[in-house]
């Protein structure tokens, strides 16, 4: 199985993305790409080929869960895990989101320490399963 | 994942980094949401409004977790559901309370931050929390003199501030670090510390860091003083001995200027980027703007928006600006509102021509952003000083007696439609003709507008307040009856016959008599109505020997204690 590498993250929120982009890079060692709405990842994401989406839930413009519908309609994204980041994490609200074909979901806020790990074992479940 | 230690560490140092990063951003995002919150006039008007600052709070809540804000996290999310809640619904629903509670509660988030580092005192936030809609307003007085200082206090109070006394300048400063009052009365010679107030102003910048209107008082009336004191930015200077009712008028004129909502501009032009320019400089410096491309909708813009002024391009396309305000003035209660054209130099003969068809002033492209938010401003705060003029009396600032009957049968109507009682209280200042007599007219005007800042002190936003005649006020209490008013009646009767009066070295006091009138007692009776029976009890209370509040009631049992 290879390894986690490439992680793609849309999020609009700047101090949230420099927080997450330390947490991924130099915690987790990724390469990542961040983009600032689901308009720019659209724009962005094939060309970064990532091995895992994350996907903030409330953005302005389009959101986290019409990102991944949209996302999801490019041939080359119809299988690549997604993630959802998002503070409301009841049980239903996760269910709801895993319906719309997300993997599983992150609470807000992470923990920049723990993020990677957190990251990593979607991953590996996804390749698992 | 087990990062190896160097790892570890660079990260938290550089989390640490953005963390201070973020907490140097963060006063000033808390500011722009305050600011938001504030300008929220209650209605459906404020979706858009409202949008953003659930948008920002959202962020916030968000960010503020990430770094570690709990509290405020924790305290932003709440605000965000709440205002989601309220999008999801019609915004004419809310109620006023609800909003000033949120604008409140916004305003509020910055105390979360003193929560971060120093374990202090919780309970004592966690009272000031529960203060929400009918802010109270907080005034710091450094003053060495206790008893002057006590003196002080008490009559503040007495109008409904509150007030904490500081002995010395110090004592004021390590306060500032965590708390900031609405406004800040300084002694100026504390002698003791061999400091005077102004120059430690000047030196360290902690106290004029709160941003709070300053006010000084001295024995001294020196130039020099009063020079520093104006290099200061202050609000004010005060005398000792200090007249207090004088003091209490500075004070309200400063907050009612810091109440104001802020103004409402709409714009009209073609130019679709420069008129987003234009409301970007606008909002940018306070002012609610909306911009309008489509000139056919001008009518439900005005009537959904309500500016307080219109600015207008004199050349589009299909429409000219001169007959789009036409339009506006077809409308007669658009007849007084400001339009103002905005125009390149050499249109004169156009200028003329539309000066004749409603237009109020021109304004002459190109404008630099200052020059706009300035005459924006100017001509927004003329049209509110007129529409004072025409609406308020100019001894109180209350409402003029045909105006607060205008006011008081709206308000019945509107709380029987809703089912919600409404109070009415008919005040008069006892013995007022003696007060004329004794001490002169200009005492017995301080006196009246003692009543006036005290009522405006005490009472809520919401309740209308107006100068019915000479010594005669109206106060119309909607959602308030029974006990609650009676209890807040007295307060007010209690705190105006504490207020010590001087007339040239003459100490005299004053007390006040009131008679209410609710339609919980009186369900089917109009304004009018009202005021005949508040009237009546009023006249009960002063032949029961004045200084006293009597509630009317149609019950026989009840009058038995009228003479």
């Amino acid at each position: 199985m290879s390894t986690l590498q490439r992680v793609f993250y849309v999020e609009d929120e700047p101090d949230i993305q420099a927080v997450a982009r330390l947490a991924l890079e130099m915690v987790g060692g990724f390469t990542v790409k961040i983009c600032s709405s689901g308009e720019e990842a659209l724009r962005e994401v094939v060309a970064f080929a990532p091995d895992l989406i994350l996907l903030d839930v409330m953005m302005p413009g389009m959101d986290g869960p019409s990102t991944l519908k949209a996302l999801r309609e490019l041939p080359s994204m119809a299988v690549v895990p997604v993630a959802f980041m998002t503070a409301k994490v009841q049980p239903a609200e996760v269910a709801h989101f895993k319906s719309l074909g997300a993997r599983d979901v992150i609470p807000k806020p992470f923990d920049p320490m723990t993020l990677a790990s957190q990251v990593r074992a979607i991953w590996e479940g996804h390749h698992g399963s | 994942m087990a990062a190896d230690k160097p790892t570890a560490e660079a990260v938290a140092e550089q989390l640490a980094r953005l963390r201070e990063d973020y907490q140097a951003r963060l006063p000033a995002e808390l500011a722009a949401l305050t600011a938001l919150a504030a300008g929220f006039g209650g209605a459906e008007s404020d979706r858009a409004r409202l949008d953003e600052l659930h948008h920002r709070l959202h962020k916030l809540a968000g960010s503020g977790g990430t770094f570690g804000f709990t509290a405020l996290s924790a305290r932003t999310r709440t605000l965000e559901q709440q205002s989601k809640q309220w999008l999801a619904g019609s915004l004419d629903e809310v109620e006023a309370q609800a909003w000033q509670s949120l604008a409140a509660e916004v305003a509020a988030l910055g105390e979360t931050l003193n929560k971060v580092s120093p374990p202090q005192a919780p309970a004592i936030l966690s009272a000031r929390d529960s203060l929400t809609s009918d802010e109270t307003v907080q005034i710091w007085l450094v003053e060495d003199d206790a008893s002057l200082a006590e003196q002080l206090r008490r009559q503040l109070e007495s109008f409904g501030y509150t007030v904490r006394h500081f002995m010395q300048i110090g004592d004021a400063e390590a306060a500032a670090h965590t708390q900031r009052p609405d406004m800040l009365i300084m002694d100026i010679l504390f002698p003791q510390q061999g400091e005077n107030a102004t120059e430690v102003l000047a030196l360290r910048p902690i106290l004029r860091a709160l941003g709070c209107p300053l006010l000084f008082m001295s024995s001294c009336d020196d130039f020099e003083s009063r020079a520093r004191v104006a290099r200061l930015g202050a609000a004010g200077y005060f005398l000792k001995p200090l007249d207090v009712p004088r003091l209490v008028n500075r004070m309200t004129q400063i907050l009612d200027q810091l109440r104001a909502p802020p103004q409402r501009v709409l714009i009209v032009d073609d130019d679709v980027a420069l008129a987003a320019h234009y409301r970007l400089v606008l909002l940018a410096a306070g002012m609610e703007a909306e911009a309008l491309h489509e000139p056919q909708a001008i009518i439900e813009t005005v009537a959904a928006f309500r500016p307080e002024l219109v600015l207008m391009d004199l050349h589009m396309p299909n429409y000219s600006g001169p007959e789009l305000a036409g339009v506006i003035r077809q409308h007669e209660r658009w007849a007084s509102l400001p339009i103002v054209y905005l125009s390149a130099e050499t249109d004169l003969d156009q200028q003329i021509e539309a000066m004749g068809r409603g237009a109020d002033d021109f304004l002459t492209k190109p404008i630099s952003d200052a020059q706009l938010v300035a005459a924006v401003r100017a001509r927004v705060d003329r049209a509110r000083q007129l529409d004072a003029q025409i609406t308020r009396d100019s001894l109180t600032g209350l409402l003029k007696h045909a105006s607060i009957k205008e006011a008081l049968e709206i308000t019945v109507t509107q709380a029987r439609r809703h089912g919600k009682p409404v109070t009415v209280a008919m005040l008069d200042i006892d013995h007022f003709k003696s007060v004329n007599d004794t001490y002169g007219h200009a005492a017995g005007d301080v006196v009246i507008s003692s009543v006036a800042m005290l009522l405006r002190q005490c009472l809520r936003m919401s309740d209308i307040i107006g100068r019915y005649g000479g010594e005669e006020f109206v106060a119309v209490l909607p959602e308030c009856a029974g006990g609650d008013a009676q209890m807040l009646m007295e307060d007010i009767r209690r705190r105006f016959a504490a207020i010590a009066f001087s007339y040239s070295g003459q100490a005299f006091s004053c007390t006040l008599s009131a008679g209410l009138a609710s339609t919980a007692q009186y369900p089917e009776f109009s304004g009018a109505e009202l005021l005949v029976v508040a009237d009546e009890a009023l006249y009960a209370a002063k032949r029961g020997g004045r200084n006293q509040i009597r509630t009317a009631s149609p019950h026989p049992l009840q009058e038995a204690d009228r003479p």
